[in-house]
């Protein structure tokens, strides 16, 4: 830790362990670590007055740092400061507007803990798999039993839930990879539900009269991405056929994407019209795709100068992801049609996954590569500066100025309306510079039996399953792909963990149930000043698991230790914390950037 | 024999270190990206950066080499990259299910070969004979994937009303627990190694539910184990059921057999007590060597029926570039599978005094 | 994997390098097909070659040719379950249908087409891996055997080291490590498989070392590496043809196997395993895709297995019975 922000810290600790001992008496013993908490274990007093906390505890973050400090790197994000006014009611400042803020703190990652269990659970000394990845302590309608490694996570009801108690007593999560196995268990009535029904399959589950089906919107994209300039070493681009816009254009116009996207994706995929999908406000601004015409693409091909074609690689990864489900079937259509239609003789890379994002990222990838993505909340600043802003990497070359000055004017909108004619503009010149190719906003299924009663599918992935009556069972088994890594979800990214923190754990405004937009959860209303620049959160009343109540103090912690790379307690299971800098644009205190290398 | 033992035992150590040198250097010239894998791909690379440090990745290949060789010899398997967890725990977690399951798996090939074996024998030649090593050559030629792909989706759904319906897959069913050892018998407190093998003994859900009388789960636990130990141990059977009835039949043949027959002995004693014993000695060579076969199966049956054993493990953890779990975990099975070698040899030894044990 | 389990010839080398008949061949070949059994093995093989051989003609459609890139395309889509059912006019598929026997797979391939290709996909898998095995092995037993000492010590135990993985487990590595392709998942499958032939060909070598033309030939100057490439080697390949025989059959299982998780053929190639973890999840709406090319793979590896059995038997007159 750094001399410069140990004296807030210790402030800070100073001030958090006393209303996290009026939590839970006897916490702060076991965190020797927080020098001010010894004082502080007297009994919790009825009526104490409230004692907020800020974070930082003065001064505020450094916004739009120039210099980077020494041992630092420079500061990116867009907060500025928490504080809880009092016991009800938590302001954060920015530095810049966020119009998609409400969307962003519904986000599972930043569901409030209770500042007792972050201090308990979090050991300052310790690097990794703290004990809060394991014990979950959350306010939400079930509460964690048993984690048995490997086999499934026993829930059970949260007798103390705000809300509509949960319809089933008892819930289980279980897993497996594929998507036949979860159906056969489905079938076998082993289960409840399951995610991601194989695309073949939704025939299989509509002819069943014991399950029904729920589709689920495609709040994704898979696309063909294409680099003008990589940044291969020795790589002549001169002859690079994808740094010519004619030919990136021959390419969308001589694709038979609704082919692809029939064969190859359930039923309620949409080809794509926008890069962004339409159910997200301005997705959709500006002129739709290129119409499917192969003789008019075989033309433009020639008049860049390819009347014979040329070869190139179609790099890919074999996994499967909400936007692709037989990643090798697509590729394999998409060499055949640019065989057939435009004489292109591409050769098929499959890449190891990992190293397969990295290429791509680097601009290494010379040829067409498939890839996609899936969103993270519901606003086009998701989709669009995340892969053709000033800060996307360099996957597709050099940036085109006109698309990024028009994402940067509307990132900066304060309605939808009023961005609307920037995303209209952005959409555009996408559309006439082609950095890729968008395919398909690809659907996907989740079954249940038939005598789930309020069965739903999220488009976000994360289904309330507290609302879903399983028959008369008092128990909800639940299948999905893969086991989660943790449920600390401050410190997880995969849907597959965000999902089972999402029954447990709730952030101040949460995803309606089965949509998208951003409702109230554990604030009663949080109201943005004109500037959108400041928020204004006013928590309703809710206890945690163990008993503690909520409080403003929580909130303001739950987020430092999130934002503060420096801070104690910003630990988890491996202290990535990847969601915080990629919805808010960066940690306080982010570690120097290394020298070259 | 004791000198046999121990002289096996001290062969072994160079093979072990040859063993540990070969799955390190497999495990680092894994092509991949251990930060992305673990953190995802959109973790930058600072992140990144720091990720490496802190698992000592960014050290040159030797000195990894020396640090990780100094705390193996203190027993220290290291942590999981992916999950930050001791490869030791994800041991005690995942390897009693595999060596249950190949331990059942193991029982019913042998018990069902052996008979297999001797009907076949005693019958020679007989349509029974003939259908039963039909059986047993097609068994032995069979996918092991191909098997537990059917009958998993046969005994759950196309049987799904009969008696014979089966679980699909997992280990319990949903919400069924085991309750730990260590809980069961108030042993809460233990610690240190003692607790550790309390917590693996634990995790041998047929072994825990019997002593702890759960009954209930015991018997769900051994439908769960039913058609993945079918799956993984139709092959053995199929071995140990030809070579049951090739040495029966050559011993049978043999002139002490005769004897035993002409001193008027009933035939079905002559077999048992005579001609059994010894031809018992090609087929426990072949229950030792087709532990092999079992943990190769177990790889593929712990996928199929989503078990989450030591094989799937590994498997995991080589697609997700974790180092560590991929060292720790080869280098056990290693030493268990010389462990078996030597404990089938010596078995050969003690079976058949005439072996030299050389 | 497991047909190597049986550890008979090396008993069988001993009996078998001391008379050699002229007529060995054909004397075995007869043995051969007076079993029952063997004889079955040699029939399955035999159709096999024929189909690998003429699969070109056999095959109505090239492996990989997906019916949607016919100048006509059909009329199909995978995820109706129709499309991918077998549609045979003999047993009442309406003429107007094309005719695919086994039905088209997942990326509306013939599958009846692929199988047929996949049976030169898996012979040139079984003969190429195990070969290699062989050769090497062969190699390095006969090395050890005759040099003895040291040398001995060291490649046995290097033997050792790759024996004391689950061999499919080791392969898995291997092929993670090289980058998963069909040579690559072969070459595995071939490493794995070394230790077997050098161990089978050390034991011929120390049980002909000191035979007595061994020793003539040694007596009239032959070198060494004469001693062991004229003499010793053709008297070992009996033992080395049954193992590698019942070999070519497991190695067909482990390559298919690693195909199966993803570790082998890729998908583009009509592999019999690779096919069956392509379409593994189509095992609701078109279970026979799974089937087919399991069958495939049981019948290929079921007549390696009994004309291994059989040679066997054939060629070690100690065991017939």
């Amino acid at each position: 830790m750094s001399r410069s922000r140990r004296w807030s810290l210790l402030a800070l600790f100073a001030t958090v362990a006393i209303v996290g001992s009026a939590c839970t008496p006897g916490a702060t013993t076991s965190s020797p670590s927080s020098p001010g908490a010894s004082q502080a274990s007297q009994p919790p007093a009825s009526q104490e007055p409230f004692d907020g906390t800020a974070y930082p505890e003065s001064g505020e973050a450094p916004c739009g740092q120039a210099e980077a400090p020494t041992g630092f790197g420079k500061y990116t994000g867009n907060f500025k400061k928490i504080t809880a006014q009092d016991a009800r009611t938590v302001v954060f400042e920015l530095c810049n507007p966020d119009v998609a803020f409400l969307s962003k703190i519904a986000f599972t990652s930043f569901a409030i803990n209770d500042t007792g269990w972050l201090e308990s659970k979090i050991d300052p000394n310790k690097t990794e798999n703290q004990d809060i990845v394991t014990q979950v302590n959350g306010t939400g309608p079930y509460k964690i039993k048993t984690w048995d490694r490997g086999s499934q996570i026993v829930l059970e009801a949260n007798p103390n839930y705000w809300g509509d108690a949960p319809k089933a007593q008892t819930l289980v999560i279980r897993w497996g990879t594929e998507p036949a196995q979860r159906l056969t268990e489905l079938v076998a009535g082993t289960v409840d539900g399951i995610d991601n029904v194989a695309p073949e399959d939704f025939a299989t589950v509509e002819g069943n009269a014991d399950l029904q089906l729920k589709p689920r919107q495609g709040l994704n994209v898979m696309y063909f991405g294409m680099n003008n300039h990589p940044t291969v070493p020795g790589f002549d681009n001169s002859k690079n056929p994808f740094a010519n816009e004619k030919v990136r254009q021959a390419i969308a116009m001589g694709i038979d994407r609704q082919r692809i996207t029939d064969q190859f994706n359930p039923p309620g995929s949409e080809v794509a019209t926008h890069f962004t999908p339409c159910s997200i406000p301005n997705g959709c601004a500006g002129d739709p795709w290129y119409e499917f015409d192969a003789a008019a693409a075989k033309q433009l091909l020639a008049e860049a100068g390819y009347p014979n074609g040329f070869t190139t690689t179609i790099s890919y990864r074999n996994v499967t992801r909400g936007y692709v489900s037989n990643p090798v079937g697509v590729v394999q259509d998409l060499q055949q049609q640019l065989k057939n239609n435009l004489n292109i003789t591409a050769t098929l890379d499959e890449q190891e996954s990992t190293t397969f994002i990295d290429n791509s990222d680097a601009g290494r990838l010379t040829g067409l590569y498939l890839l996609g993505w899936g969103a993270d909340y519901p606003d086009v600043t998701n989709f669009l500066d995340f892969h053709f802003g000033t800060g996307a990497t360099a996957q597709f070359g050099d940036k085109f100025d006109d698309i990024t000055s028009a994402l940067t004017e509307g990132a900066g909108g304060s309605d939808d309306a009023s961005r609307k004619p920037a995303y209209e503009r952005a959409n555009n010149a996408i559309k006439q510079h082609v950095p890729m190719i968008p395919i398909v906003h690809a659907g996907s299924g989740v079954a249940y039996r038939a005598d789930v009663q309020d069965a739903h599918a999220s488009p976000l992935g994360n289904e309330a399953f507290s609302v879903m009556t399983p028959g008369d069972r008092n128990q909800f088994v639940w299948m999905q792909g893969a086991e989660p890594g943790g449920l600390y979800c401050a410190d997880e990214s995969d849907g597959e963990s965000l999902r089972v923190c999402e029954q447990m754990t709730e952030a101040l405004y949460s995803y309606e149930i089965g949509g998208t937009a951003a409702v109230p959860a554990l604030a009663e209303k949080c109201e943005p000043n004109t500037e959108l620049t400041v928020w204004t959160c006013t928590l309703r009343e809710a206890t945690f698991h163990d008993g503690s109540k909520l409080d403003a103090n929580d909130v303001v912690l739950s987020y430092a230790v999130q934002w503060d790379a420096k801070h104690e307690l910003h630990k988890g299971r491996d202290g990535s914390f990847s969601y915080f800098p990629g919805l808010f644009g960066g940690f306080l205190n982010p570690p120097a950037p290394e020298p070259e290398g | 024999m004791i000198r046999f033992v121990v002289r096996r035992l001290l062969s072994s150590i160079p093979v072990l270190l040859g063993v540990v040198l070969l799955v390190f250097i497999l495990a680092r010239v894994i092509p991949g990206d251990p930060c992305r894998a673990a953190l995802g791909e959109r973790a930058t690379d600072a992140v990144c950066n720091d990720f490496e440090a802190r698992y000592g990745l960014d050290q040159p290949l030797p000195v990894q080499f020396g640090i990780y060789m100094v705390k193996l010899a203190g027993g220290d398997l290291g942590s999981s990259i992916r999950f930050g967890r001791p490869v030791a725990d994800i041991l005690a977690e995942r390897l009693p299910l595999t060596i249950e399951l190949t331990l059942f798996a193991l029982t019913f090939a042998t018990f069902f070969g052996v008979i297999l074996g001797i009907v076949s024998a005693l019958r020679r030649n007989s349509p029974t004979d003939v259908g039963t090593m039909i059986v047993a050559n097609l068994g032995v030629s069979t996918p092991v994937f191909v098997l537990g792909l059917l009958l998993a989706i046969v005994f759950s759904n196309w049987l799904q009303d009969t008696p014979l319906r089966m679980p699909p897959s997992g280990r319990l069913t949903a919400g069924l627990s085991v309750v730990p050892l260590a809980t069961a018998w108030g042993l809460k407190e233990l610690h240190g190694p003692l607790r550790g093998l309390l917590d693996f003994a634990s995790n041998m859900y047929l072994f825990n539910t019997l002593v702890t009388g759960q009954w209930n789960v015991f018997w769900d636990a051994v439908r769960h184990l039913i058609l993945p130990a079918v799956a993984v141990g139709t092959i053995p059977l199929a071995i140990i059921a030809r070579m049951t009835r090739s040495s029966l039949l050559e011993v049978l043949g043999l002139d002490y057999i005769r004897t035993a027959r002409a001193k008027g002995l009933r035939e079905r004693l002559v077999v048992v007590r005579h001609g059994l014993r010894n031809a018992m000695l090609p087929v426990v060579t072949v229950i030792g060597l087709s532990l092999g076969a079992l943990l190769s199966g177990a790889v593929l049956t712990e996928s199929i029926f989503n078990l989450a054993g030591i094989g799937r493990t590994i498997v995991e953890a080589i697609t997700g570039r974790d180092y560590i779990v991929i060292q720790g975990v080869t280098i056990v099975i290693a030493i268990g599978y010389l462990l078996v070698n030597l404990i089938v040899d010596v078995s050969y030894a003690f079976l058949d005094p005439r072996i030299r044990l050389s | 994997m497991t047909v190597t389990a049986e550890p008979l010839p090396e008993l069988a080398a001993e009996t078998l390098v001391r008379a050699r008949p002229a007529n060995l061949w054909r004397d075995t070949l007869a043995n051969v097909l007076r079993q029952r059994s063997a004889a079955v093995g040699l029939a399955i093989l035999t159709a096999l070659f024929l189909v690998a051989i003429f699969a070109d003609f056999i095959a109505p459609y090239p492996p990989t040719l997906s019916m949607l890139d016919l100048p006509v395309p059909e009329k199909v889509n995978r995820q109706d379950p129709a499309s991918l059912r077998p549609c045979i006019h003999l047993l009442g598929c309406p003429a107007s249908r094309p005719q695919h026997l086994f039905g088209l797979d997942g990326n509306l391939r013939d599958e009846f087409s692929r199988v047929v290709h996949g049976s030169r996909v898996s012979l040139q898998i079984g003969f190429l891996t195990v070969g290699f095995a062989i050769v090497l092995g062969t190699l390095i037993g006969a090395i050890a055997g005759y040099a003895g000492g040291w040398v001995d010590n060291l490649l046995m135990r290097l033997m050792d080291i790759l024996l004391s993985f689950p061999s499919l487990l080791l392969a898995i590595a291997i092929v993670t490590v090289l980058g998963s392709s069909l040579l690559n998942a072969q070459l595995a499958i071939g490493i794995v498989a070394i230790p077997i032939y050098a161990r089978v060909m050390r034991a011929s070598v120390l049980a002909t070392r000191e035979a007595d033309y061994i020793a003539a030939s040694r007596a009239l100057g032959e070198s060494s590496v004469g001693v062991l490439f004229r003499r010793i080697l053709p008297n070992s390949l009996t033992p080395l043809i049954v193992q590698g025989t019942l070999g070519i059959g497991g190695a067909i299982l482990e390559v298919a196997a690693l195909s199966f998780i993803g570790l082998g053929a890729s998908r583009e190639v009509a592999e019999w395993g690779g096919m069956i973890a392509l379409d593994r999840n189509l095992i609701n709406p078109a279970p026979h895709l799974l089937l087919f090319p399991g069958l495939a793979i049981t019948l290929t590896v079921l007549g390696f297995n009994l004309l291994g059995d059989g040679l066997r038997d054939a060629l070690d007159p100690r065991l017939n019975r």
